[in-house]
């Protein structure tokens, strides 16, 4: 999940420290003179790429053993807990109260078994007091539901909607057409100009292939990881960078790409190449 | 999987029967009540935190790239400074011997950045002093009573062994003006930690500071203090809430009538961040929860 060494190593070999200090306090581009600003055009041999994510935004559900483990745990606390002081909190004979009172019997049986603290409401004051208190609760919980844990995105298994799998980490993967025909998935990135920084980079190239209609947030100046390409491919060393989206989506920009996906980490792994995956596993989540 | 099991075992969460004594208990000599045949008993978490959750599935990785200081090169050893006395002096050998040029703890570097030592919250420590408590230290009562359904803790309670409950604080110094005497109680303080902690700060969060008038965020230092201060190198957050606050609390707010009157409190957020810049990475890890700071 964290790579700190891989990233380093390299930002140190390929961006020497004085390039870095001298853009540090330079005058703006716009400034230049037209031959100068053509030049600042030119191409850095690195990429900028964002791992765009979307946090999770539902709590985990617990697994039967983490639930067998918290009610364990609960039991025991319930058992040596501290009594609970009514009368403070309560007005003697208050609907509250005799609510309150009904529905810690019912947590105290489920937590130690059927026998305990069995109820008697045999009488007609006690069943009057259930009536009352079963108003309550009908009034109260009016208008009152819950939403629910899975939505139609889940159901649909649409891959572009940023609504499905709310307990996990989401990452957004581009499909791009490379010149051979072959379509292949990998994150939004692009070209470092001469002159810009590497962070600004990796934020003007999410601008350029997913528009606008986003409002995202690049976490640090640093960079997260790198991936090397193997000695024999053409493509070049690509610094990533983590950013989070906190509104809107992506509306593709560029013609060569063709779909966007939101993924979690397992699911990058099916869809992208095994060697792209090696290179980009470990900056990803597991969560 | 999970229906296997469910069918196996009934329900998990569910208690089925308790099993007939096999034994005769053993009576408490002090209670006179029986003891069951346990002997540790330690309660551990018994519930999921949305709070701790959020901590590990994203701000610890926001944090580590946010606060990741790169160092190419392995430290350079500590300056060796002078010591004030000659220690092998037999005359000064056990004295107290401080280096030249004072205390370093405010020049301190931070531990290189690691996975290992991301920023975390460690504790929230909640304090009230009462000046009343010093003519009559009855009127400590109520507050104790406030404190105690804030904080949800009593000594021991509920088989926590590290919980220390309401803590009566008491007076160190004897201060003339204020009539302070050393030894009588003035202040009451609560530490949580795990659980408790993250929903202590959840329900500051989310009732309490939304609802305080003219509260616009917690107020930062100036960017021209200094940097080698105690606070700034401590990797603590601080802040006070007023009276009416107190009452903002949900466990307060439903029967606010019993509590004579309101008090105001001291927060301390105590993370494990040290050295140079502790604090901005405290202050880093308390806005990833929701806590708003405002520029001086």
């Amino acid at each position: 999940m964290f790579t700190l060494n891989s990233a380093s190593a390299p930002c140190r070999r390929l961006i020497s420290k004085r390039a870095v200090r001298a853009l540090a306090t330079e005058v703006p581009a716009q400034a230049a003179a037209p031959s100068e600003a053509s030049k600042s055009k030119a191409k850095v041999p690195i990429n900028a790429a964002v791992i765009l994510n979307r946090s999770p935004f539902l709590t985990k559900t617990p697994t039967p053993f983490e639930r067998a483990y918290y009610a364990y745990q609960a039991r025991i606390r319930r058992a040596l807990h501290n009594p609970f002081p009514y009368d403070f909190y309560f007005k003697q004979g208050s609907l509250l109260e005799t609510r309150f009172n009904m529905e810690e019997r019912k947590r105290e049986r489920k937590a130690f078994g059927p026998d305990f603290a069995s109820e008697d409401y045999s009488s007609a004051e006690s069943a009057e007091a259930m009536a009352a208190v079963e108003m309550l609760k009908q009034q109260e919980s009016e208008g009152q539901e819950f939403a629910p844990r899975t939505n139609k995105a889940d159901t649909e298994q649409d891959l572009t909607s940023l609504d499905r799998q709310g307990q996990r980490n989401l990452y957004l993967l581009l499909q791009e057409e490379e010149g051979s025909g072959r379509k292949r998935w990998r994150f939004p990135q692009g070209d470092v100009e001469k002159g810009e920084l590497l962070h600004q980079a990796a934020q003007r190239d999410l601008h350029d292939e997913c528009g606008a209609n986003m409002d995202t947030w690049v976490v640090s100046r640093n960079p997260i990881g790198v991936h090397r390409p193997a000695a024999d491919s053409a493509s070049q060393p690509t610094f990533f960078f983590k950013a989070h989206i906190l509104a809107g989506q992506v509306q593709l920009q560029s013609s060569r790409i063709s779909s966007f996906a939101w993924l979690t980490k397992e699911e990058i792994q099916k869809h992208t190449d095994a060697e792209y995956w090696e290179g980009v596993k470990d900056m990803l989540s597991d969560y | 999987m999970a229906s296997a099991v469910r069918n196996r075992l009934g329900s998990v969460t569910r208690f089925g029967r308790a099993p007939p004594p096999s034994k005769k208990l053993r009576i408490d000599k002090h209670s006179g009540l029986p003891r069951p045949h346990v002997g540790n008993l330690i309660v551990r978490d018994f519930a999921p935190c949305r709070l701790e959750e959020h901590y590990h599935t994203t701000l610890a990785d926001d944090l580590m790239y946010l606060t990741y200081k790169h160092e190419h090169l392995p430290r350079p050893p500590p300056r060796q400074i002078r010591l004030t006395y000659d220690s092998n002096d037999p005359y000064t050998k056990n004295r107290y011997n401080p280096p030249v040029g004072g205390s370093q703890a405010g020049k301190k570097l931070p531990p290189p950045s690691s996975p290992s030592n991301v920023v975390q919250l460690q504790r929230v420590s909640v304090h009230t002093f009462l000046r009343d408590a010093i003519t009559n230290k009855g009127s400590l009562l109520p507050l104790i009573a406030a404190m105690r359904s804030l904080a949800g803790e009593t000594l021991k309670g509920g088989g926590r062994h590290s919980s220390q409950g309401i803590q009566i604080v008491r007076a160190k110094k004897s201060v003339g003006t204020w009539k302070l005497r050393p030894g009588i109680p003035i202040a009451v303080k609560f530490d949580l930690t795990g659980p408790a902690m993250y929903d202590f700060l959840a329900n500051v969060t989310e009732f309490v500071l939304p609802r305080i008038r003219d509260f616009r965020g917690l107020q930062m230092p100036a960017p021209s203090a200094s940097p080698n201060s105690a606070s700034a190198v401590g990797g603590v957050v601080s802040f006070g809430l007023p009276p009416e606050a107190l009452g903002y609390f949900p466990q307060i707010e439903v029967n606010q009538d019993s509590y004579p009157k309101m008090y105001g409190l001291h927060i301390h957020c105590i993370t494990n961040a040290e050295g140079l810049g502790a604090q901005n990475q405290a202050r880093a890890l308390l806005s990833g929860f929701q806590l708003p700071f405002l520029k001086k």
